[in-house]
C-alpha cells in the first residue's frame, strides 16, 4: 500500500474534515473570534488530523506487512485465515470472521479430499496386489496347456499385467516419494528387468531386441525406471515396422548416462511429436490402431521428472523413434 | 530330491505350484494351517521356504525371522508386493531371493535352481551334455564329434544346449525362441533361422550333416 493510495481512499473523509474546520472556521469568524486565535485553532485541528492520518497509514502498513509474512511462510496457503492476527475494529473483525469461518469450510473439504484421495491410492494399490494372484495362478495353470495356445494366452496375460502395472504407477505417481529409492543400480539389470516383464509381447511381436554396452551404473529407483523402460518397449513393439529390431545403447553424457532406446518402427507424425508426453493423447498412430490410452508416455514424464530423469523423443515417420533417457549424476540428486 | 515348503494362503497358486514343483522333480510341501509354521517347518526340515508376504495371521515378514531362527533353510519370498521398501525389508531380514509375482514360470524355476546352488542343497549344473553323438562342453562353448571339435557362438552354444537337453524330442521354434531369451539373448525368429543355418554348417563340418531334423510344422529335433 502506498502513501498515494492510502489518501486516494481517505479522500472522502479528508475532505469532509476540512469542509468541517472551515465552516467552524466561518461560525467562529462570524460570531467574532479574532482571527489570530482562528489560525491556531485551525493549525492544531490540522495538526490532530494529520497525525491521525498519518498514524493510521503506518499502523495498516506494519499489518499488512505482518499478514504478508505469515502468508509467505505458511506452506498450506488455505489455512491462512487461521494463522493470522485478527483486526482491532469491530467492522474489520466481523468481515475476518466470515472469512474465517469460509478458510474452516474449506479446510474441511480439503482434508476430506485428500483422506479421499489417500483411501483410493491404497484401494487401487491393494486392489492391484489381489488381482495379481489369480494372474499367478493362471500363468501356472497355463502351463499344461499345449505351446501355442498357451503363448497366445501368456500374451494375453502379459496385456492385463501391463495395464495393471499402469494403474499402480499411475497411482504411485500422485505421491513419489512414498515408493520412491535411489539406489546404485546396473543399467543392464534394469533393461533385462523390463525386457522380462514384456517378453511375450516382444517375443510375439517378432521383435529382436539389441542391446550394447549397458554395463553403466546409473543411481535411480530400479523398479521405476525399468517401467518407464517398459513402456518405452511397449511402444516400440505396438508401432513397429517390417523386420521390427529394439536397440538399447547406453553411453556416458559428462557425468550423466544416457539410455538410447531406438526402433525402426513406423515412426510418430512430427506435428504430434510435441504432444506426446501429453495426458491422453492418442495421436494417428494410436487411433488407427486402437487400444492406444495416451497414459504411457504421460506417465514415464511424470516419473522421470520425480527420478530427475531426462526424457527426449525423436522420430521420423516411416523410419523409427529414438527415445533418450539420461540418468542423473550422483552429485546431482536432490530428491530423498 | 530337495525339499521344498510352500507358504502360500491362496489355494489355487498353491495347488498348481506344488504340481509344478513335482513335475519338475523336487518333493513340494503345501501348507494349509498358518498357525504355527516355523513348527511345521523344524518337523520337515524343508531345503527351501517359498514364502509368500500377504498371509492370514503373521505376515511373511514376521515369519521369516521365526523361521531363521528354526531352521537354516534358504527363504525365497514370492509376493504381490512390489515396492522397492519391501524387497529390501526382505532382503535384508534373510531372505535369500525376492520375486514378485506374477512371475513366468521358467524364471520361479531358475530362481530356485539358484538359491538350492548356492546354499549347496541342489545338483550341479552339467557342463557337458551328451546326445546324439555330440558332446557339448557348455563352459568353453566347444561342441565335438568324431574327434573333431567346432566352436559355437553364444547364441549356437544356447541352440544346440536347449535341443541336447530334449533330444529325441521335438522342440518348437517357439520354444527355443523362449529359452534364449531366457539366456538374455533376444532374437526374433529371422535371427533363430540364420543361426540354424549356421549351426547346421558346424556341425556338418564334423560329419554330422543331419544331426538337426526339421520337423516341419512343428519343430526341431536332435
Amino acid at each position: 500500500m502506498t502513501l498515494r493510495e492510502f489518501l486516494s481512499e481517505r479522500m472522502g473523509r479528508i475532505v469532509l474534515q476540512l469542509i468541517c474546520a472551515g465552516l467552524a472556521a466561518l461560525f467562529l469568524f462570524a460570531t467574532g473570534t479574532q482571527p489570530g486565535i482562528l489560525a491556531i485553532l485551525l493549525l492544531v485541528l490540522l495538526l490532530v488530523f494529520s497525525a491521525k492520518q498519518i498514524y493510521d497509514f503506518f499502523h495498516q502498513c506494519a499489518y499488512l506487512r505482518e499478514l504478508v509474512a505469515i502468508w509467505d511462510g505458511l506452506e498450506q496457503k488455505y489455512l491462512f485465515a487461521e494463522c493470522v492476527p485478527p483486526p482491532k475494529g469491530l467492522y474489520e473483525r466481523r468481515l475476518f470472521d466470515l472469512i474465517r469461518r469460509a478458510g474452516q469450510a474449506m479446510t474441511g473439504t480439503v482434508s476430506d479430499a485428500e483422506a479421499s484421495k489417500r483411501e483410493y491410492r491404497e484401494y487401487v494399490e491393494r486392489w492391484v496386489h489381489e488381482i495379481k494372484a489369480p494372474i499367478t495362478a493362471a500363468r501356472l495353470i497355463c502351463r499344461n496347456l499345449d505351446g501355442d495356445t498357451r503363448r497366445k494366452l501368456i500374451v494375453e496375460l502379459a496385456q492385463i499385467e501391463a495395464n495393471i502395472e499402469r494403474a499402480l504407477f499411475y497411482a504411485r505417481a500422485e505421491n513419489p516419494e512414498q515408493d520412491c529409492l535411489f539406489r546404485q543400480v546396473n543399467l543392464g539389470e534394469i533393461a533385462s528387468q523390463a525386457i522380462e516383464n514384456h517378453r511375450s509381447l516382444l517375443i510375439q511381436s517378432h521383435v529382436r531386441v539389441e542391446t550394447e554396452n549397458l554395463n553403466h551404473t546409473v543411481y535411480t529407483d530400479e523398479k521405476w525406471a525399468a517401467f518407464i523402460l517398459g513402456q518405452l518397449l511397449q511402444n516400440a513393439a505396438r508401432y513397429r515396422g517390417a523386420e521390427p529390431v529394439i536397440t538399447l545403447c547406453a553411453k556416458p553424457h559428462g557425468k550423466q548416462i544416457q539410455l538410447i532406446v531406438q526402433d525402426n518402427g513406423i515412426g510418430i507424425p512430427s506435428h504430434e511429436l510435441a504432444r506426446v508426453f501429453d495426458r491422453g493423447f492418442t495421436g494417428s498412430n494410436g487411433r488407427s490402431r486402437g487400444g492406444s490410452t495416451g497414459m504411457g508416455l504421460y506417465l514415464c514424464k511424470k516419473l522421470a521428472s520425480f527420478l530427475d530423469m531426462g526424457l527426449r523423443i525423436v522420430s521420423r515417420e516411416g523410419e523409427g523413434t529414438a527415445v533418450t533417457l539420461t540418468f542423473p549424476a550422483k552429485e546431482n540428486l536432490t530428491k530423498l | 530330491m530337495p525339499k521344498i515348503m510352500i507358504i502360500e494362503d491362496d489355494p489355487a497358486i498353491r495347488e498348481e505350484l506344488t504340481l509344478l514343483l513335482k513335475n519338475e522333480g523336487y518333493t513340494p510341501l503345501a501348507i494349509t494351517e498358518f498357525t504355527d509354521v516355523p513348527g511345521q517347518a523344524m518337523r520337515e526340515h524343508p531345503d527351501l521356504l517359498l514364502l509368500d508376504i500377504g498371509l492370514p495371521g503373521k505376515d511373511g515378514f514376521a515369519l521369516c525371522a521365526a523361521l531363521q531362527k528354526s531352521i537354516p533353510a534358504p527363504v525365497i519370498f514370492v509376493t504381490s508386493r512390489d515396492a522397492g521398501m519391501d524387497e529390501v525389508r526382505a532382503l535384508s531380514l534373510g531372505g535369500d531371493d525376492y520375486i514378485t509375482k506374477p512371475y513366468s514360470v521358467p524364471v520361479l524355476l531358475a530362481r530356485i535352481k539358484v538359491v538350492l546352488r548356492r546354499t549347496g542343497g541342489g545338483p550341479e549344473p552339467a557342463d557337458i551334455l551328451e546326445a546324439g553323438g555330440l558332446r557339448l562342453s557348455l563352459t568353453k562353448g566347444v561342441v565335438s564329434a568324431h574327434g573333431k571339435t567346432a566352436e559355437l557362438t553364444r547364441n549356437e552354444l544356447q541352440i544346440l544346449a536347449c535341443l541336447m537337453v530334449h533330444a529325441g524330442n521335438i522342440v518348437s521354434r517357439g520354444d527355443l525362441i523362449d529359452t534364449l531369451w531366457d539366456n538374455q539373448i533376444y532374437i526374433d525368429d529371422n535371427t533363430l533361422s540364420v543361426n540354424m543355418t549356421r549351426l547346421r554348417g558346424k556341425l556338418a563340418a564334423l560329419g554330422l550333416p543331419d544331426a538337426i531334423k526339421t520337423r516341419r510344422g512343428m519343430g526341431y529335433q536332435l
